[in-house]
């Protein structure tokens, strides 16, 4: 395993001497920055209403956790949905164009090592979009007398002005594993093409289908006779993203959805190098 | 420290290599010929492990390519008939990269590097980034990383081409001298379609013409019996092409 450093560390030094690296994260603080005002500004239109209609009782229910961090974590997916694709496209494609597939094919490396090197730096390159992105969430971590919050609420009074710090930590790690899924999935599409566009598009259909599973499994259970579709259904249900992602965005930590991740990073890899080797056999 | 035996090649029921067997002793720098499409690079990627044979195998520096393949390609240097580069990534930053895939000993690398870089005439442009340098350079590197880890056994597919004249005397003094039994003794396979670049470097000729070897001589043999090199390509491939 030791030269996974060396091709993760490689492949990062290239994604950052390139533009898609800045590409992506602009594009990333741009609508990290708007989908969090726009999560604000709904946790304020709700306090208003709230308020207007009198529903003191509603009010007292509302916190900063589940009425603004959770769905703005929660909306962060469509983003990944679209920049992971544009992280990974070159991972294994842009070897192919440039030739240095024969470099790699013919050095003393493992498939392992060179499949686990070129995923470490899509993986870290998606844990410093999360670090970036925790930026957001930890602005209302400050004290709430602080210009920052009476700018973002115009100095509402909360029943409970405090955001709870390892539900907002919950949902950051839900959604870097999200992330690292895509990541994943992304690797493996950069793996069976040489062309980067195709990669990307081939990644951000089957994120597409993943994350819909759950909904063509709904439809199943609508249409087909009650009983009968439910053990297909349930798999389908659970083969999708989207409720595991749903679950831990909104900060409850179950072993389950952790554990559903972690199948999906390592099912996506062993799919990666079975397509790697798989040169060799054409 | 190369011995091929019955390597064969086939894409559906094309036959790019047929049965193609040889060895090739430390020290001996041995010439593939053979017309385009005859199969020498096809050839050369199963000796280096990037393609798989339909058939046969072959021992690199005694270890098998396909029993044993990490060890095989320690034991390799290969340029392949494009450079293999990345265009963004500076000489330097590129070779140690190499050296490190190589398996070069962390405090041997700068070093071997440097050597490298000394050798293939890159000292000037060490810090420029590979993409911005002309063919001739690129190819330069390509042969850098193919020596980086200093292997028992080079192979080498077209090294020459786009080279100036000066830079071709210079890798062809280079290819010598890691051959040189006298010092390093190195194993040199290299493809070529410059007669004269085999007659002035390779100690040993083999010839290819669809997958097949028709020839396999020694340079002395060749030069007693008093033909040129150029004249006999041509009569062999010429006969081989009447008889099918
Ligand atoms: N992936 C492939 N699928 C089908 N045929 C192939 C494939 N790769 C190579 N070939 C065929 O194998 C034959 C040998 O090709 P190869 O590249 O080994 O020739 P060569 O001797 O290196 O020629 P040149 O002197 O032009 O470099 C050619 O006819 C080529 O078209
Ligand atoms: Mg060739």
């Amino acid at each position: 395993m030791r030269h996974v450093g060396a091709i993760a560390g490689r492949e990062l030094r290239s994604l950052f001497v390139s533009p898609v690296a800045y590409a992506v994260l602009t594009l990333f603080s741009v609508l990290a920055g708007f989908f969090f005002l726009l999560s604000v500004q709904g946790f304020s239109e709700a306090i208003n209403y709230y308020q207007q209609i009198g529903q003191f009782e509603a009010l007292r229910g509302i916190n900063l956790n589940n009425q603004l961090i959770g769905p703005f974590i929660q909306v962060m997916w469509i983003v990944f949905l679209f920049l992971i694709p544009g992280i990974t496209m070159g991972l294994f494609a842009m070897e192919k164009t440039n030739g240095t597939e024969e470099l790699l094919m013919t050095s003393p490396l493992t498939m392992w090592e060179l499949v686990l090197g070129k995923y470490l730096a899509a993986a870290a390159f998606v844990t410093l979009l999360i670090l970036m992105m925790g930026f957001f969430p930890s602005l209302l971590f400050l004290d709430g007398d602080t210009p920052v919050l009476g700018l973002l609420f115009g100095g509402f009074d909360l029943a409970d002005p405090d955001p709870e710090g390892l539900q907002t930590l919950a949902g950051l790690l839900g959604l870097w594993l999200l992330g690292l899924t895509y990541a994943a999935v992304g690797t493996f599409a950069s793996s069976v093409t040489r062309n980067q566009l195709v990669a990307f598009f081939l990644a951000l259909a089957l994120l597409l289908v993943l994350w819909l599973l759950s909904v063509v499994a709904d439809l199943g259970v609508a249409e087909g006779a009650a009983g009968t579709a439910t053990g297909l259904a349930s798999v389908l249900t659970w083969l999708s993203t989207s409720d595991h992602f749903d679950k831990l965005a909104r900060g409850l930590i179950d072993t389950r959805d952790l554990a559903y991740f972690g199948f999906m990073i390592g099912a996506f890899l062993i799919l990666t190098k079975t397509a790697v080797e798989s040169v060799r056999w054409r | 420290m190369i011995e091929a035996d019955g390597i064969t090649k086939r894409y559906g029921d094309f036959v790019a290599v047929d049965d193609v067997s040889f060895t090739a002793e430390a020290g001996e720098v041995v010439g593939f010929l053979g017309p385009n499409g005859a199969g020498k690079t096809t050839t050369m990627r199963i000796l280096t492990g990037f393609l798989p044979a339909t058939d046969g195998t072959a021992r690199i520096a005694g270890h098998d390519i396909f029993s044993d393949p990490l060890a095989a390609r320690r034991a390799v240097g290969y340029l392949p008939e494009t450079p293999p580069l990345y265009p963004e990534m500076d000489v330097t930053g590129y070779l140690t990269y190499v050296a490190k895939i190589k398996d070069v000993p962390r405090g041997q690398r700068k070093a071997a590097v440097e050597s490298a870089t000394e050798r293939c005439g890159l000292a000037d442009v060490h810090r420029r980034v590979i993409g911005s340098l002309s063919k001739g350079y690129r190819q330069r590197v390509g042969i850098a990383q193919a020596i980086v880890h200093d292997p028992k056994v080079l192979i080498l597919d077209e090294p020459t081409v786009g080279l100036d004249p000066i830079q071709i005397r210079e890798i062809r003094h280079l290819i010598a001298d890691l051959a040189d039994p006298e010092k390093a003794a190195h194993t040199i396979v290299l493809s070529t379609h410059i007669l004269a670049e085999v007659e002035a470097i390779c100690r040993r000729v083999i010839m290819i013409h669809n997958g097949k070897k028709v020839l396999d001589q020694s340079m002395a043999e060749l030069t007693e019996a008093g033909e040129s090199l150029e004249d006999m390509f041509a009569r062999i491939i010429l006969r081989e092409e009447e008889a099918a």
